[in-house]
């Protein structure tokens, strides 16, 4: 079902962009269908200016937490998204996956069309053939089944529920691949009701979570990042939360834990129950725990028991009971409608899982007469896929609406290609209490439409997207949102805004109805099984973004793969290293994968991530530079990584992602992982440790006691002796430029990596060359592992660009002067001087040069259309490296100039602190007293990593603090 | 003292030559048709250096990336041939200038061939330079050549440019110093040309030399001037060429010792090499009388002295390590003798270190096959010392997330098999092409006509023979040995 002829012309971009830069122009006012508006290049419109790019706000629809985005748009087409600093959820980050949807849109592997049986057609042709038999349906009172993932807009819920109308027998069923679907099945016993609550970190003293990565991948990752890390500022320490992290798998959330438990599942189950029954819950029955676990969670008790109404526990097991659990302890401890929020709930995950699960039986017995696929991947996310894949078949009608070919739609009749959501007018509603309009910023590139408008026309009815999110608006927000202004401006001031809060809908507050226990949870033996989801790349659907899948997992530093994580001592037990390759046996369903060995796993589990392994993967098999010894990206199966949804269980009306009795047998074979991260330790190896002592101080980290004991001199600094060899012949008169980075707030989530590299026009460089440790960011995140007494294995991130040293030295070595110093404290890097001696690289400290090792590809014609014109590509044979972003510095230098004013602080902000949802990240004018900056780096937590070296780094970090007591020590670092 | 007398006078010259015999012997291998040894090396040495053509035509058509270099690990093979090959150019300017200087005369049996071997290793090693960098038809940006490009100007502040300036200027000094030195020789060879084309193309090379006293005294002036001035370059050479790395942050790099360390390997590896050429020469060139044990014995002890030195250098720098009290600096050499390149590192310490020690013993000093394999050996250790030096430094230095491995790719170890057939191929055409002893000179070394032995031998008094020393009309012999 591909499609060769979708490579777009000069002459048609420049028609699209001139278009749609048009249409930009009336889209704050009164946008109609784009026929009518065409404007003359003439009369040119006050927002079309070349060079000059524009803002519009819009809503991420990478995953349905709905964070709040503002798209960039230079020269008619968008080149970046980035966080909406006003949003009230997301709060101005954006994650990694978030950003990188943006190649979505340029993706040569899209549907430029709609398919009837494998055949282009159009929409005409599409549009009859479904209504017709639709029509049959209707008549004859078929059933109708549209199954999607979590859909958050109204607009398209109106869309289904208006379609689904004509028909006697019409259901929409949502599922989650990602699923969280344990918790509304939860509350619909203990409260009643099926919902989510939306969870506030921000109002939690104490955070508890099981297994619930809520920085990394769990529901809303941004939101909660941004609300966490509102209150683990050591400046007030009165405020800072307690972070309990308890989980199978060393998760980005558990590396910023304050204890850290590795558990199995199992234990997890156990504890809860435990800790529920503490907490006065008698309806649950009585587990067993080891005596050293019932210590701990006694312990946890008391911690709870202290911070009433100001604690959180979060879980992110896929277990009925368990989450019954979580409900009554929130319940107990007074949480609800202070931390865990039920009167305005979430739509972050609405997946059902019963309702899938009826819907299979409902196939099996051959019953639905018609079912529609909007973006969903049954076929590749359930764990059946031969059976689903089987049923399609039996289905008279059968219609996917998705962007590209995926493993669900070989199995459909038809497909009705959906335009990208930058492309497309809808909205979102990721809590109740908080809409936001997702607006198109560039006329479909193909012959596409929205889900919304697709499920319209199927009705017979006949309007576009923008008309049906309209008039939701005018109908059901205006009335709800507005304060007496007309309906025009209201739009307006949304469509610039980007969301509106809706006053309280009086949504009642449901009451306590008890726990329910099914019992269900079965005797787990044997080596225990996690799916779990990765930060870079959460679900299969972006399995076609070839950023996403470079990105290396923040905790592994793997990239290009999943794998089968095991703590070292099953390692050990079963004879396998890194990189062997083994059988993993769950009921009869056997995956073969390679071994990465974890630190921080709990003992007796073997982990593995989901959405890898999508046939679409295949098309990166050749990514990358071909040459005498390049190696393919894929792996044995031709696909990037394994698909580990067959270990999925489906069972009692969940979606299950732990198991029980797993075998592991060594399968032979060996791969090289691509990690871009050799070295895990601060400290040296045993055997090379030096006189001296082996452990380096690059990320220093203590702890909250003893920064509130001494906050001046948290950060052991060098005494530097002597003399300065270098003359202090290059003050900074004017702008200094800096950047503060905050290694306590910072979670590894690596959104400022793709971030960077978007803005940047870094290029993937594919398996291969990370392989080689030849990966091309401008801004790595080193990650690493700590042990300490208290708890189990944590680790420490530490976003590393180039240092922007102002005694470089890369500067001094360049023969040919291609990098040299700014006088604002830049080191610049003068691309088409550079020789490519790599002698600057060899000689930086940080090694934060990158090189350009061959002429990477960068895609098609069409792909190339997200790069930044704002950046130089360079070709091969150079070196390049983070620049501070110096494009944004100078344009906003020229826009203060401009209006003729000085610069503000905060104005200018470089990719990566832009789209840091934890505010980790500060860039500014240190010769500006006032700044922002000015302030972090006169802290006691402040250092400049290898600052006794007086290479003068402009990075300043601040040391990470866990809430812990003091340690006694002066300083406590690692 | 009769014994001491009879070493002191011992002949460095053996089979009581005359000079008419050198110049038969010298010149006679150029008129002989080459033998099947000739033309197997040759071809072997033209083999590797096509292999060193195709992978360097790939590199500049591909990229860089077809080494095995990452983002720690920027230089490995490259730069450490290019200082391989330069240190073993040093050797040639020791032998023909200091050894000049400080009268050492069994030098002229080999300081034709060492500053040959001078020439063909900085031409072998002035190719990495350029073959390393991303972009090397832009090489010519090194050189502050005049633009209209506003300021644009190279960096003297950076080591590569002094490298620049260090190597262009050793090389065009040992090119003269070679030639002038050679001059007389050619003459010789003019004289004796029967071919047009050669007596032609010899005329153009001897530069009209007529032999008359006062072309000898003048060339004599201008020789020691030139041994004078290319005396300094044996240590700045090698000097600033190891500033490439002192001058850097990088430990392991960044150490004061690496000059003297640096001059000290470059002479104990050109030392190396010029025994092993020297050797396979006399063999093959049948110069036995030429290089005699003598010759070999004192390059031994050269080699013995320069690789004491490197192995002071190597505990000197242990040394500093440990008292440095920077656990970086400790670390790095820990992570040498270690670490995953702990091999590397021991085969620099026996070849280097521990072979040498065998030439404290005079049998093996005269034992020509173990002479050989020694200088091999040492050959071997010297590039794995360039090798420690620069990718055990780099690929562990300050931030453990950056460690990285390193393994050579199939176009790397084509550079460096090409590096030495292309440097083969050089030697074997000189060889053939050029007096691979220096005539003028060895007969000022001949034992004919000193002491009280001097003189019996089928030439008698130094009359007869076709080039018999007389004052004027042979341009070939230096007016001083008719007065001897």
């Amino acid at each position: 079902m591909q499609e060769q002829d979708t490579a777009l012309s000069r002459r048609d971009f420049l028609a699209i962009s001139g278009f749609s830069v048009a249409a930009a122009g009336l889209m704050t006012g009164c946008m109609r269908p784009p026929e009518e508006m065409v404007i003359p290049y003439l009369e040119q419109s006050p927002e079309m200016q070349p060079g000059q790019a524009f803002w519009y706000s819009t809503v991420c629809r990478a995953c349905p937490a709905g964070c709040g985005a503002l798209v960039k748009v230079r020269d008619g087409r968008p080149i970046k998204l980035e966080g909406n600093p006003d949003h009230p959820l997301s709060r101005g980050g954006l994650c990694a996956v978030g950003q990188a949807s943006l190649l979505g849109l340029y993706d040569e592997m899209r549907f430029n069309n709609p398919l009837l049986h494998g055949k282009r057609v159009n929409w005409a042709e599409l549009d009859a053939q479904i209504s017709k038999s639709l029509d049959n349906l209707a008549a004859s009172s078929g059933t109708v089944r549209v199954m999607s993932g979590s859909v958050n807009s109204p607009t398209e819920h109106t869309a289904i529920a208006r379609f689904l109308s004509r028909f006697v027998d019409g259901k929409h069923i949502e599922y989650d691949p990602a699923p969280a679907s344990a918790i509304p099945a939860a509350y619909e016993i203990t409260h009643g009701i099926r919902i989510l609550p939306q969870y506030r970190f921000d109002r939690a003293k104490v955070i508890v979570s099981f297994g619930a990565d809520f920085l990394g991948t769990w529901i809303s990752p941004v939101e909660f990042t941004a609300e966490y890390s509102a209150r683990r500022d050591p400046e007030a320490p009165e405020e800072f939360s307690w972070h309990g992290q308890y989980e199978t798998v060393l998760s980005p959330t558990g590396a910023r834990a304050d204890k850290r438990l590795a558990l199995k599942p199992s234990e997890q189950i156990a504890a809860l129950a435990y800790l529920a029954r503490q907490f006065g819950e008698a309806g649950i029955p009585a587990p067993s725990l080891t005596n050293e676990l019932r210590h701990e969670m006694d312990a946890l008790a008391h911690r709870l028991e202290k911070h009433r109404g100001e604690s959180l526990v979060v879980c992110g097991l896929q277990d009925l009971d368990t989450q019954q659990a979580v409900s009554a302890i929130n319940h107990h401890l007074g949480n609800e409608e202070q931390t865990v929020l039920l009167s305005s709930p979430s739509n972050q995950r609405r997946g059902n899982d019963h309702a899938l699960a009826g819907l299979i039986e409902e196939m099996k017995a051959g019953s639905v007469d018609a079912l529609f696929i909007l973006e969903a991947n049954p076929v590749y996310d359930l764990p059946d896929s031969e059976l689903f894949a089987g049923l399609l078949q039996q289905v008279p009608l059968t219609v996917a609406l998705t962007e590209r070919s995926n493993e669900t739609t070989e199995h459909m009749q038809m497909v009705a290609a959906l335009s990208h959501p930058l492309e497309s007018w809808s909205d979102s509603e990721p809590v109740n209490g908080l809409a936001a309009i997702q607006q198109p910023c560039i006329r479909p590139l193909g012959n596409t439409r929205s889900a919304a408008t697709s499920f319209t026309s199927w009705n017979h009815e006949n309007s576009s997207d923008h008309d049906l999110v309209r008039d939701r608006w005018r109908t059901m927000i205006y009335p709800a949102s507005a304060n007496g202004e007309s309906f025009d401006s209201f739009w307006t001031q949304c469509l610039q805004n980007g969301y509106a809060p809706i006053r309280d809908e009086s949504t009642s507050y449901p009451p306590w109805h008890g726990v329910r226990s099914t019992s269900q949870s079965s005797e787990r033996k044997g080596l225990e099984l996690v799916l779990y989801s990765k930060t870079a790349l959460p679900e299969g659907r972006h399995s076609s973004n070839p950023m996403l899948l470079e990105l290396p997992d923040p905790i592994s530093k793997i990239s290009w793969d999943n794998y089968a994580c095991l703590p070292e001592q099953e390692a050990r037990r079963f004879g396998v290293h890194e990189g062997d390759y083994v059988h993993l046996k769950v009921k009869g369903r056997i995956l073969t994968l390679p071994v990465h060995i974890q630190p921080g796993q709990a003992a007796g589990t073997v982990a593995v991530a989901l959405g890898y392994g999508r046939d679409i993967s295949a098309r990166f098999r050749e990514t990358g530079p071909r040459w005498l010894e390049d190696d393919v990206n894929t792996g044995p199966n031709g696909l990037v990584g394994v698909n580990a949804a067959p270990l999925l269980e489906l069972r009692d009306g969940l979606i299950v992602t732990h198991r029980s009795s797993v075998t592991v047998k060594i399968a032979g074979g060996h791969t090289d992982l691509a990690k871009t991260q050799e070295y895990d330790w601060l400290d040296v190896p045993e055997k090379l440790t030096p006189p001296d002592g082996g452990h380096r101080d690059l990320l220093v980290e203590g702890t909250l006691g003893d920064y509130r004991h001494d906050p001046q001199h948290f950060v052991p600094h060098p005494h530097m002796e002597g003399d300065d060899l270098w003359p202090e012949d290059h003050p900074y008169y004017g702008h200094h430029w800096g950047l503060a980075i905050d290694l306590g707030k910072c979670t590894g989530c690596s959104a400022c990596v793709v971030s960077c590299q978007l803005e940047n026009n870094v290029p993937v460089v594919g398996k291969d060359e990370v392989r080689r440790n030849r990966e091309l960011h401008w801004l790595r995140i080193d990650r690493y592992y700590r042990k300490n007494n208290s708890s189990d294995t944590t680790a420490s991130f530490q976003p590393v660009m180039c240092q922007q040293c102002d005694n470089a030295p890369c500067e001094t070595v360049c023969p040919v002067l291609a990098t040299v110093h700014s006088d604002e404290g830049l080191n610049q890097q003068v691309y088409n001087r550079c020789v490519g001696t790599r002698y600057c690289a060899n000689n930086c400290p940080y090694k934060m040069r990158r090189f350009n090792w061959f002429n990477y590809p960068r895609g098609t014609e069409k792909e190339r259309l997200a790069l930044n014109p704002d950046v130089t590509v360079r070709s091969r044979g150079i070196m390049e490296k983070c620049t501070f972003c110096v494009q944004r510095i100078q344009e906003g230098k020229q826009r203060a100039k401009r209006e003729n004013r000085p610069l503000r602080d905060g104005e200018i902000k470089p990719a990566c602190q832009q789209s840091c949802s934890a505010g980790a990240i500060v860039f500014g004018d240190m010769n500006d007293p006032n700044s922002e900056i000015a302030r972090l780096i006169s802290s006691g937590r402040s250092y400049k990593m290898l600052e006794e070296l007086n290479v003068r780094p402009s990075v300043h970090y601040l040391a990470a603090v866990r809430n812990s007591d003091s340690t006694g020590k002066e300083v406590h670092h690692g | 003292m009769a014994e001491l007398l009879q070493a002191l006078t011992r002949p460095l010259i053996g089979g009581d030559k005359t000079p008419g015999q050198v110049t038969e012997d010298i010149s006679g291998l150029l008129n002989n048709r080459p033998g099947p040894l000739w033309w197997a090396g040759f071809f072997l040495a033209l083999t590797l250096l096509m292999v060193g053509v195709i992978a360097g035509v790939y590199l500049i058509r591909t990229g860089i990336g077809t080494w095995g270099l990452n983002n720690t690990v920027g230089w490995a093979f490259d730069i450490t041939n290019f200082v391989f090959w330069i240190g073993i150019g040093h050797a040639g300017t020791l032998i023909s200038a200091v050894l000049f200087l400080v009268r050492q005369r069994w030098r002229t049996s080999v300081n034709r061939a060492a500053e040959a071997m001078t020439i063909f290793a900085v031409i072998c090693a002035g190719l990495f330079p350029v073959l390393h960098m991303g972009r090397p038809w832009m090489a010519y940006w090194m050189f502050p050549y005049p633009n209209f490009r506003g300021p644009l100007w190279v960096n003297f502040r950076s080591p590569l440019v002094w490298d620049f300036f260090a190597i262009s200027t050793y090389f065009i000094i040992s090119l003269t110093f070679w030639y002038l030195g050679m001059m007389p020789d050619l003459a010789t060879l003019r004289d004796r040309a029967k071919n047009k084309v050669k007596r032609f193309l010899y005329s153009i090379g001897a530069l009209g030399w007529d032999g008359s006293y006062k072309t000898w005294l003048r060339y004599e002036t201008v020789y020691t001037l030139l041994a004078g001035l290319a005396t300094p370059l044996v240590l700045s050479v090698h000097t600033i060429v190891s500033w490439d790395f002192a001058t850097s942050v990088i430990p392991g790099w960044h150490t004061t010792i690496f000059p003297p360390y640096f001059v000290a390997g470059a002479i104990f590896s050109g030392m190396a090499m010029v025994l092993t050429l020297m050797l396979v020469a006399r063999k093959t060139m049948r110069l036995e009388d030429y290089i005699t044990t003598r010759h070999v014995d004192a390059m031994s002890k050269l080699l013995l002295a320069t690789g004491m030195m490197v192995g002071l250098a190597y505990a000197t720098e242990f040394l500093t390590a440990m008292y440095s009290g920077n656990e970086y600096e400790q670390f790095v050499f820990i992570n040498r003798a270690l670490g995953p390149f702990a091999w590397a590192y021991w085969i620099m310490v026996g070849c280097n270190v521990l072979v040498p020690q065998f030439l404290w013993f005079r049998q093996v000093r005269q034992n020509f096959l173990a002479v050989f394999v020694l200088s091999l050996l040492v050959n071997v250790g010297m590039w794995f010392e360039r090798f420690t030096i620069i990718v055990t430094s780099l690929h562990r230095d300050y931030l453990p997330s950056n460690w990285s491995g390193y393994t050579p790719s199939l176009v790397e170890l084509g550079l460096l098999i090409g590096s030495f057939g292309l440097f083969f191929t050089l030697f074997l055409l000189f060889i053939r092409f050029l007096p691979v002893v220096s005539m003028n000179e060895v007969k000022g070394v001949l034992h004919i006509g000193r002491g009280g032995h001097g003189g019996h031998g089928p030439g008698g008094n130094g009359h007869g023979g076709p080039e018999s020393v007389r004052p004027t009309p042979d341009p070939t012999t230096k007016p001083e040995e008719v007065t001897a």
